[in-house]
């Protein structure tokens, strides 16, 4: 199920004293209720060799209770017209569930259950082991998550962020059974637990049945993930992965990126909205793609790694050119970079980021779940709220000399790590093309050329 | 129990309205089962419009359906082609002479417009955008000017083609992509449905600026279009803006084309294929099925949800929960009129494995009925997809512009809902029955390539 999508908050966090954490959003007009559990243990905290462990405990509360089966368990919540799913990120375990409004108590009941009583069951476990090693090869067929994960091999490298939030199939294959216990044991207590409801109901009437998940829940003291620093390289890094014969080149390009509660992040969400942010009127789209036409798609983003948290992420450009255009786009987009870098923006793209910023503030709140999505960030990465004004006035209030000032305080010209997903043979061919005229110890190279079954082993 | 309040509809012929220099009528009034109001209009133009109001935000959604799509265009004599569709729909965003190239784009993004966007398909081509409802008139002003007045210049369409052939290119680089193109191709000999929506390069690379203002001389024609609005805007206010900016464009003649009637299949039909960046096997079937506003697709879509919705779906237990797929999905497609499957299968499983698995449920499905438990676990789900969704103003616009251009019914999407319930068990085994037969289906297997890269 998709992480719910962050924005902003109008109303701040509340705590139940000595009762479930809970976020609330009423509204009369909704047909379902869904909710958010967010257990604050995610990959980050998986041992070296076992990544994927919080992933799979995600899946496997899914599949049997002490009382039902994954069978029972399944079709009963099916049959009332509701669906549950589970992932972990690198710093939660989340679930996140719909149902008819009707049957939301029988719902909360079940969510009870398979949180407070799940089965372990070895049967399930071992299919499940099945389902991610068989999820974990596929990827060979994707090339942009073959090229991200090239990156976090680089840039995470080390560390348990170097690997798919799922495993590898080596982590995969050492993971036990026992594993998964012990880590609930320890991960799933009072202190972690987040509750997030979207519902046309009473928050009372929720509120009760989240007690008797309280109330089993072992007490505990939330303890942050573990950060890990970032391992960017000075000059532009390239990694190929190689894959023969493709139409099209996947190209990323990464630099060091922002946390959640970065106070800059509002000047550099701005420079970055008319840098490659936002589609159809960006610099990339419009140059790349618009006058250009080398490639369909290309942006920027500061969400490379999903939503903002305390973890440092990835800010990163991305393009899928034809093939044939593949370094002819990373050089083009290398010195736009430099550009950007250097000037920051001209006063028109400016005023079109500012306007295009405040005036579509209002879809981050145009329903209940974008509204508790925001909630849900706020409570978990210290997210300041700002109102429409508080925020109007800090966008209207950016300017281009210190939208220069704070890109060189947070990026660097050169420091790129950059995957390529296309033929190793053709990316050397069009890189010595395209750097005929450069002295050979300032050209860019291949520093490393990776087969797609070496990512995800 | 019933699923669904009761739809409740009013027709009206007569009540007329005139405002600015166009009339408009309206057409009908409907009350959804969640309460919302739909009301059709017609301007004398022949432009349809629907509008819901929703007031708990202050935006809207706002979509223009036109029903020309990659179909048409294949079979106008003057063009015979594929893929001009929806390369114009690219052009779209390239500028008129009042508000040149990048000057739409701009201006919709500074009034905070999002989900700003466009799509082509078999019988239709869409543009959509969602924006505060205070910028409702300077979007209207936009959209109309370029159904009426775009100017496609020889530089921009040819830098075009390359942003095109770029789509076609990952588009072609995904085995899928290229399996379900086969899929088509082998399933219809005489329906266009056997060529793609984006052509291929050397189509792309050859179209002429004489063909595609052909093409929006023709198509883009007020008569030809449904405008939607799903949001912030009173009737009043919608009709006034629609008459004052829609209004002064002319009906005219649009041709409609028959499609030509694809035989029965009386032999089961099998490809088997390579692909250069697979690295496991792939399987598509489809069946040849009635379309979307006959009884058995309702049956169709039932079944299918079945077997491909939630952790108890039968196509998950049998073959992904064993390892053998990474993913598998069956559902009904309508124009062209399949019913799909598609497997991802594992490395290491064979596609005619993951074949013989789906033919013997489908041989089960055939030979029993499901259970009431299976039954209403299904309907539940539809439920529980419709009630999730219809709350977003875009998908609520989507689903009335899709299920219109499909089958002149912009409300057949609520009336399959309320249909589903009517249905029985041995209505979804009688489809299996009558539908899901070996003889009508088309089977495609892609393989990765054989090392050193041969093709077979």
């Amino acid at each position: 199920m998709k992480r719910l999508s962050l924005i902003l908050i109008l109303v701040a966090a509340e705590c139940v004293s000595a009762g479930p954490k809970l976020l609330y959003e009423e509204d009369p007009t909704l047909l379902t209720t869904t909710i958010e559990i967010v257990v604050q243990s995610g990959s980050s905290e998986d041992p070296m060799d076992k990544t994927g462990v919080a992933n799979m405990i995600a899946e496997i509360l899914l599949r049997g209770t002490a009382t039902k089966d994954r069978a029972l368990f399944q079709s009963t919540l099916e049959r009332m017209g509701g669906s549950i799913g589970g992932a972990a990120s690198h710093d939660t375990i989340e679930f996140s569930g719909e149902v008819i409004k009707e049957n939301t108590d029988a719902f909360l009941d079940l969510v009870v259950e398979f949180l407070t009583k799940p089965a372990f069951n070895e049967k399930e476990f071992k299919s499940l082991v099945q389902e991610n090693l068989a999820a974990i090869q596929h990827i060979k067929n994707v090339n942009t998550r073959l090229g991200g994960l090239a990156l976090r091999r680089e840039v995470f490298a080390g560390t348990p962020l170097e690997r798919p939030t799922q495993g590898t199939r080596k982590t995969l294959k050492a993971i036990q059974l026992k594993d998964l216990k012990e880590r609930y044991k320890s991960s799933f207590h009072k202190g972690n637990f987040l509750f997030a409801v979207a519902s046309p109901l009473k928050k009372s009437q929720i509120e009760k049945k989240l007690e008797s998940i309280w109330t089993a829940l072992p007490d505990g003291k939330a303890t942050p993930s573990p950060l890990v620093s970032l391992k960017i390289p000075t000059e532009p890094k390239l990694i190929v992965v190689n894959k023969p014969r493709t139409s099209s080149g996947s190209v990323l390009m990464a630099q060091a990126g922002i946390v959640a509660q970065e106070p800059d992040r509002y000047d550099l969400y701005l420079g970055n909205f008319s840098f490659g942010g936002e589609p159809l009127v960006s610099r990339l789209f419009n140059v790349v793609r618009a006058a250009l036409g080398w490639t369909y798609s290309i942006g920027s983003t500061y969400q490379a790694m999903g939503s903002l948290s305390k973890q440092k992420g990835l800010y990163m450009v991305y393009t899928t050119p034809s093939v044939e255009f593949t370094t002819k786009s990373l050089f083009k987009i290398l010195n736009m970079w430099d550009s950007y870098l250097e000037g920051g923006l001209k006063k028109d793209e400016i005023d079109v980021a500012q306007d295009s910023l405040v005036n579509s503030y209002p879809f981050g709140f145009d329903s209940a779940n974008k509204r508790l999505g925001w909630k849900v960030m706020s409570e978990l990465y210290d997210v300041p709220i700002l109102s429409p004004s508080e925020y109007e006035s800090k966008v209207r209030g950016i300017g281009n000399n210190e939208l220069v000032k704070l890109l060189k305080k947070h990026h660097t010209q050169r420091g790129w790590i950059i995957s390529v997903v296309a033929d190793a043979k053709v990316i050397q061919k069009q890189l010595d093309q395209e750097q005929k005229s450069i002295p050979a110890e300032k050209r860019l190279k291949i520093a490393k050329v990776l087969r797609p079954d070496q990512i995800i082993e | 129990m019933k699923l669904f309040g009761p739809l409740v509809s009013f027709l009206l012929f007569f009540v007329s309205v005139r405002c600015h220099s166009a009339s408009y009528q309206k057409i009908a009034e409907h009350t959804l089962f969640n309460g919302d109001k739909l009301t059709e209009f017609r301007l004398e133009n022949g432009l349809q419009v629907l509008h819901v109001p929703r007031h708990q935000a202050k935006v809207l959604t706002y979509q223009v359906w036109f029903r020309v799509g990659s179909l048409d265009e294949k079979l106008d004599a003057k063009l015979k082609k594929t893929g001009l569709a929806h390369l114009f729909e690219h052009m779209m965003f390239r500028g008129t002479p009042k508000y040149p190239d990048g000057v739409f784009d701009k201006l919709v993004s500074r009034m905070g417009g999002t989900q700003q966007n466009a799509s082509t398909y078999y019988y239709r081509t869409n543009y959509y955008e969602s924006v505060p409802s205070d910028q409702l008139e300077t979007l209207m002003t936009l959209e109309s000017d370029r159904m009426q007045n775009l100017q496609i210049t020889t530089t921009l369409f040819e830098k075009e083609k390359g942003a095109v052939v770029g789509e076609l290119r990952r588009h072609l680089d995904s085995p899928l992509s290229v399996g379900m193109d086969q899929l088509l191709e082998t399933a219809f000999r005489v329906a266009p449905y056997r060529f793609t929506v984006i052509g291929n390069e050397k189509e792309i690379n050859g179209f002429t600026i004489e063909e595609a203002n052909y093409f929006y001389k023709t198509y883009y024609a007020p008569n030809n279009a449904t405008l939607i609005v799903v949001g912030d805007v009173d009737a009043g206010r919608l009709m006034s803006l629609t008459s004052k900016y829609y209004g002064s464009m002319k009906s005219q003649e649009v041709p409609k084309y028959k499609i030509p009637a694809e035989p029965p299949q009386k032999k089961e039909r099998k490809i088997f294929t390579r692909h250069k960046q697979a690295t496991s096997d792939s399987l598509l079937v489809g069946y040849r099925i009635p379309p979307v506003d006959s009884p058995d697709f309702t049956s169709l879509a039932l079944l299918a949800t079945h077997l491909s919705t939630g952790m108890e779906g039968r196509l998950r237990k049998l073959l992904v929960d064993p390892g053998i797929a990474v993913s598998a999905n069956g559902a009904p497609s309508s124009k062209p009129d399949l019913f799909e499957f598609v497997v991802s299968l594992s490395e290491k499983h064979r596609a005619e494995n993951a074949l013989s698995i789906i033919d013997r449920e489908i041989a089960n499905l055939q030979k029993k009925a499901i259970s009431d438990q299976d039954f209403q676990r299904a309907l539940s789900q539809e439920k529980l997809d419709m009630y999730g969704s219809i709350g977003s103003n875009s998908s609520l616009a989507n689903m009335l512009g899709e299920y219109l251009v499909l089958s002149g019914d912009y409300l057949l999407g609520f009336k399959m809902l309320a249909a589903f319930e009517k249905l029985t068990p041995a209505d979804l085994q009688n489809a299996a029955k009558q539908h899901l037969n070996k003889k009508q289906r088309t089977v495609v297997v892609i393989r990765p390539e054989k090392r050193g890269g041969k093709k077979s």
